[in-house]
């Protein structure tokens, strides 16, 4: 059942099998005098999980959008499975798009929407009926086949939606903020379904969001996108703790930002003078700016004793807020204001006022980035 | 002890909420006074006449003289006929005029509303001449049809039931667009994008997609335009031949060349009691068919 939603259907016209690679050469977007996406090159693997994450008007959506084909890019080619696509119109690019809305025909039951495209390529009624509803099963709504969309919560909305993308068997998967109308615990549920699907699938998802926590918990790859361009890209964990400008540290999450100045680069690794907290050893991603920074995320920020080896420095408490899960201590050391979040089950005992706190970080939890601002 | 205890509370508890419930009360009761003035108009100026217009039509064995009279059933005839035939006609003209705004950009959609609205605002036998100097048979299309060469001697356009319909439906194309085009704004864009990624041409898009989610603008317009098309009294006195003239133009006939004030009113219940029916009807109709939709 697993490999028939997604068996190795060909392309039409092809004969090769659909793998789902997704390549972007310098695809441009102009708005007349506005460039919406500039000069943009992506490659998704077959099989990759990749987030383009941006805020709103950073063209992430529009890039999705040119990848389905409902937009035309002004400049520049898509590829999928290697063939140019850029002549197709939508419907014969095999893709699944799931839009933020969902976007269900309000008149069809959830089985008459994921049939729909089965009907559109014209497969007998009663192998259309069987495929549909080993969609609709699949995403758990094997008994809600005969409901209205209306009839659906949100989250089952969702999941019809998804059915409806696949069944037909795309090259990938295409969704634009298909979160962004669940609240927070549904969102984390369907996040973790949505992964576990396209793992079992195997098949390609360029996936959409402006939420950060969102691209971090699903992706192999994140895609940070700001005016058009792509900022940085890379697995999750290396975008987040190797961010490589300001911006992208700031819109990944909280940070520590201490302005810096270069006394020795060397590869990997750099020596850098923090001003009133000294000199420190920190990570080089060898990116070159007028103005650069250390980026140090609050929860690498530990409360150590002077006598510990590594980078660190006195500091003073100014506020201590008690989130729930972590603890948010606002310090004060060698004239700039930091953060510190550690759990809260790490907090054996309170900090006293006139406490003298010493904070360290390890070397490869700091960043060096340009200061874009 | 126990008695005085559960007893002691209630006067103060029938009292409290009696004048508590008081003043709301006062104040909910003058809420048909805002309804009085559109009431009195109503009984004043509309029932009171229709009161007295139906009771004159069970005076003088009216509805038999009416029913044997071989031109009035020729005008229920046709006023069926025509208003049913203009309904579709305008029904699927503003359906096109409707896409076509519902797609138009910004300019072109105050340009086309403009050109739609302007009949909208002229006076009915304005418009009814023009397309009679339009279509008379030297009038400008056909000398356009004899110019270019498909005929030699002018067809008859004017005087005919095409040239009534022609008129009606030139009236009636505003209340068929404005139901229409605000249904298909109600549409999701979206909805369009997500048939065409799941294989869908512009054909199977229309027809699965905008046109049922389009039919309570559909029915909407059929309704409106068919109750109004049934009350034509100028466009076939106008644009009509003597076969075409319509159960309005009877009553006409009764009222003021026959004085015969009692047939007149049984026409005029006649036309209404047929129209309320054909529209009950239709609504059953309709309505069976969303049913039919659901399973």
């Amino acid at each position: 059942m697993t490999a028939s939603v997604i068996s190795a259907e060909s392309i039409p016209g092809t004969g090769r099998a659909a793998q789902g690679a997704i390549e972007l050469r310098q695809v441009s977007k102009h708005y007349g005098d506005v460039v919406a996406v500039d000069g943009l090159d992506l490659t998704v693997q077959p099989g990759e999980f990749v987030t383009l994450l941006g805020p709103s008007g950073s063209g992430k959506t529009t890039t999705m959008m040119m990848v389905a084909g409902f937009e035309e890019h002004t400049a520049g080619t898509v590829l999928i499975d290697g063939r140019p696509v850029d002549s197709l119109p939508p419907r014969d690019r095999n893709l699944g798009v799931v839009f933020q809305n969902y976007a269900l025909f309000p008149h069809m039951s959830a089985l008459e929407n994921v049939e729909f495209a089965l009907r559109m390529r014209k497969v007998p009624r009663a192998e259309r009926r069987q495929r549909a509803s080993d969609a609709l099963e699949r995403v758990g709504l094997g008994k809600m086949g005969g409901r209205k969309p209306r009839q659906l919560s949100g989250g089952q909305q969702q999941r019809v939606a998804l059915a409806r993308a696949l069944v037909f068997n795309p090259a990938a998967l295409l969704l634009d903020e298909p979160m962004a109308a669940l609240d927070k615990r549904l969102r984390e549920q369907m996040q973790e379904e949505i992964k576990t699907l396209q793992k079992s699938l195997g098949i390609t998802v360029l996936f959409v969001t402006h939420d950060q926590d969102e691209a971090m918990a699903m992706s192999d790859r994140i895609v940070v996108m700001k005016d058009g361009k792509i900022v940085q890209s890379g697995p999750p964990e290396e975008v987040y703790n190797h961010p490589i400008t300001d911006w992208v540290a700031s819109f990944l999450g909280d940070t520590n930002l201490i302005p810096c100045t270069i006394v020795e680069r060397n590869g990997e690794e750099a020596v850098v003078d923090l001003g009133g907290l000294g000199l420190a050893r920190v990570r080089d991603r060898g990116a070159s700016g007028e103005n650069y920074a250390v980026s140090i995320r609050p929860e690498h920020l530990k409360f150590r004793t002077r006598a510990t080896a590594g980078n660190g420095c006195a500091a003073a408490l100014v506020s201590s807020t008690n989130l729930g899960a972590t603890v948010r201590h606002r310090l004060t050391a060698g004239g700039h204001e930091l953060q510190l979040r550690e759990l809260s089950s790490d907090r054996g005992t309170r900090i006293l006022p006139d406490e003298e706190l010493w904070v360290g970080w390890d070397a490869d939890k700091a960043q060096l980035l340009v200061l874009e601002s | 002890m126990s008695n005085a205890t559960l007893e002691r509370p209630r006067p103060r508890g029938r009292s409290a909420p009696g004048s508590a419930e008081a003043a709301p009360r006062r104040r909910r009761s003058g809420w048909w006074l805002l309804l009085a003035p559109i009431l009195a108009f109503d009984v004043v100026l509309f029932l009171t006449p229709l009161g007295k217009l139906v009771g004159a039509s069970f005076a003088d064995n009216a509805y038999q003289r009416v029913l044997e009279d071989p031109l009035v059933v020729r005008a229920l005839v046709n006023t069926l006929t025509i208003s049913l035939a203009s309904t579709i006609v305008t029904v699927v003209l503003g359906y096109i005029i409707a896409m076509v705004l519902w797609r138009a950009g910004t300019v072109t959609r105050v340009i086309l509303f403009a050109v739609v609205l302007l009949p909208f605002w002229t006076g009915i036998l304005v418009k009814n001449f023009a397309w009679a100097v339009l279509l008379q048979d030297n009038g400008i299309v056909n000398a356009f049809l004899q110019g270019i060469g498909l005929t030699g001697a002018p067809i008859p356009l004017l005087h005919n039931r095409f040239a009534v319909i022609v008129g009606m439906v030139h009236c009636l194309l505003p209340y068929a667009v404005f139901p229409i085009f605000s249904s298909l704004t109600s549409i999701d864009d979206r909805l369009g994008l997500a048939a065409r990624s799941l294989g869908a041409r512009e054909g199977s898009v229309f027809r699965r997609i905008t046109l049922p989610l389009s039919m309570p603008g559909i029915s909407a317009a059929g309704l409106l335009v068919f109750i109004i098309s049934t009350g034509f009294f100028i466009t076939p006195v106008v644009m009509g031949g003597p076969g075409d003239m319509m159960i309005a133009n009877q009553i006409d006939y009764y009222a003021r060349q026959l004085t015969d004030f009692s047939g007149a009113a049984a026409l005029a219940v006649i036309l209404t009691v047929m129209v309320s029916i054909l529209v009950a009807v239709y609504q059953r109709v309709l309505k069976a068919g969303g049913q039919h939709e659901d399973n």
